[in-house]
């Protein structure tokens, strides 16, 4: 007789633990603050987190906080839906059109890879110093990664079922609907991850110019003044706005990708 | 006999490296700026080689890394305009001022205060007139930022009418008044000068006509102190010599109180600063340009500690410098003899 075989699926599924996660993080802080109060590290060096947290707690007091993340949250919603929604368009283009692809691939093959802070100078002259260059600056960012998640998102989609749709007789508009956009969709969702966290990564380059208020004028500002607390205060805001945005775009896959599981 | 060989060879490398360390070496940090101009003059004349000193400089883009290098023990000693970043690295033990380096005077140029030709239509034309306008800057907390906060209490001001605008840079800063983005620049006299012969801009004043003020500093580090008093003093020394020959070479005045240029005295002695701050010019055109860009320098390196204090207080009342910063705490009189106004 033979043995039954063993079941041999399962696994590869690697799912978040919540409890793991903060205490991670806790570990982390306790080594930091244990590193500061033994000398280890100078208070020059970084400020031990008791003072960062005092330096935030007052940030939120006095109410600045609330002024600068409004300033910088405009900016970068902004920012982001111009940059993410015309990089989906072109995306899509370039994915679905020859004539967009022979295009916009070398264009931005070509332009991907300049570091828009690099551009700075230029978008103060082109849009100011105003409102204008700083969520032109988060656009750009955002736009290259959409473009690029989106167009490989579609080449992704399954040929077959195309191919399947076409000889059920559905009308090109409605394939791609029912069918390509779909099928892009987790790639260009974990692309809208990646656009997310280059648009937060570029509102400290986009408010060195000319700007009062805002997250990244304030680290700049601490930075400048050489207030150590205050500028890890202002970087753990920065990081708390990756982590609300990370979780944000995990809750939309978990709903948009339901038709996965 | 092979051992005995190497031996001697390493006795030989010691008796070199021994006879290296009677030069001993003092790495400085400093910006290609003229108002670092006594340091640069006295290396030229030697005054560093006859007091057995090597000076290695250093040089920096920007002046806050050049503070935090002698924090961490980069660089030995350092010189810039104070700041609001300095004077909280000082506050936290990281610095120790020991000379001076420039100052706004009056009857000499220093900063100046350039309109944009927009703002300047429109009847911007004294110190009075800046409430209500745009003022660019490279950092919050730099010596741009304390001159408007100064010039705002002397000209009874609210500082808050003036929308301040951090650029980063000179360049960004004059690109923004060229355009009319920003309405007005407190600015170095170089390029103040530039912008207003160019036409790009007006010149509605100099900082020094209205105010005088301890510009900036030679420092060093507490432990740097501790570990080497005797090099720090030869330093200092073979400085105040480059300081006093930089005053009398550039810093004449004619009986009108008019600063002049004497050719044979000052030429040659810009032309060494030119060799440092506009490398790339040829000897000629930078001994021009170091003429136009001189800031006062006291001929002994003494500091006006009073001032030094008066600038802490300003930016504490503006909450960028922390409470408990203490200038007497970062301050060392005792390398510079006769520091002047100082506070009891």
């Amino acid at each position: 007789m033979a043995e039954p075989v063993p079941f041999r699926g399962g696994g590869f599924q690697p799912r978040a633990r919540r409890l793991v996660a903060v205490a991670t993080l806790a570990v982390l802080v306790a080594g930091w603050s244990l590193a500061s109060r033994a000398g280890w590290v100078s208070p020059i060096a970084l400020p031990p987190p008791e003072e960062v947290a005092t330096a935030l707690v007052r940030l939120a007091r006095s109410g600045e906080l609330a002024r600068h993340l409004a300033a910088s949250l405009s900016r970068l919603v902004s920012g982001f839906a111009l940059g993410a929604g015309a990089g989906v368009v072109v995306g899509l283009a370039i994915g679905l059109v020859s004539l967009a692809r022979s295009a916009g691939m070398p264009v931005i093959a070509a332009l991907f890879p300049i570091p828009k802070i690099a551009l700075l100078p230029l978008f103060v002259v082109w849009f100011g110093i105003g409102e204008a260059s700083k969520v032109a600056t988060i656009a750009f960012g955002a736009f290259f990664p959409m473009a690029v998640a989106t167009y490989g998102g579609v080449d992704g989609v399954d040929r077959t079922l195309i191919r399947m749709a076409q000889s059920f007789g559905l009308p090109t508009l409605s394939i791609v609907r029912k069918v390509v956009l779909p099928g892009a969709l987790p790639a260009m969702l974990s692309g809208t991850r990646i656009a997310a966290a280059i648009a937060i990564i570029l509102i400290v380059a986009a408010e060195m110019i000319g700007a009062n208020e805002g997250i990244g004028a304030f680290i700049l500002a601490a930075g400048n003044l050489m207030q150590t607390d205050q500028l890890v205060a202002g970087v753990v805001v920065l990081s708390v706005l990756g982590l609300t945005v990370s979780g944000l775009i995990g809750a939309a896959e978990s709903v948009l990708l339901r038709w996965r599981r | 006999m092979a051992i005995r060989s190497i031996l001697a060879g390493v006795a030989a490398l010691a008796c070199l490296s021994g006879g290296a360390l009677a030069q001993e070496t003092v790495v400085a940090g400093a910006l290609r700026f003229v108002s670092n101009g006594a340091l640069f003059v006295a290396i030229e004349k030697g005054f560093f080689k006859e007091e057995g000193l090597e000076v290695e400089l250093r040089f920096f883009q920007a002046a806050q890394p050049i503070a935090v290098a002698v924090v961490s023990g980069d660089i030995d000693v350092g010189m810039t305009a104070f700041t609001g970043g300095f004077y909280n690295l000082a506050g936290k033990g990281g610095l120790k001022v020991i000379a001076a380096q420039a100052r706004e005077k009056k009857g000499y140029e220093g900063n100046a205060v350039l309109v944009s030709n927009a703002a300047f239509a429109k009847g911007f034309r004294k110190i009075e007139d800046f409430p209500g306008h745009s003022l660019g800057i490279t950092q919050v907390g730099s010596s741009f930022h304390y001159q408007i906060g100064q010039l705002a209490r002397i000209k009874g001001f609210d500082l808050k009418r003036v929308e301040l605008k951090p650029l980063q840079s000179l360049p960004a800063m004059a690109a923004a008044l060229k355009t009319n983005q920003v309405d007005a620049l407190i600015i170095a006299p170089h390029i103040a000068k530039g912008l207003a012969a160019a036409g790009d801009a007006h010149l509605i004043g100099w900082y020094s006509d209205f105010d005088e003020y301890q510009f900036g500093a030679l420092f060093t580090s507490p432990k740097m102190i501790e570990a080497r008093r005797a090099t720090l003093e030869k330093f200092v020394r073979a400085y105040q010599k480059g300081a006093g020959e930089f005053a009398s070479a550039m810093l004449r005045l004619d009986g009108a109180g008019k600063r002049v240029f004497d050719p044979a005295a000052a030429d040659p002695i810009a032309g060494m600063i030119a060799k440092y701050v506009y490398p790339s010019d040829p000897p000629a055109e930078g001994t021009r340009k170091v003429k136009g860009a001189t800031f006062y320098v006291d001929a002994q390196a003494r500091l006006d500690v009073g001032d030094i204090h008066g600038q802490v207080a300003w930016y504490k009342s503006q909450g960028m410098v922390d409470a408990a910063v203490d200038p007497k705490a970062f301050i060392d009189l005792g390398f510079v003899k006769g520091h002047t106004n100082v506070p009891r």
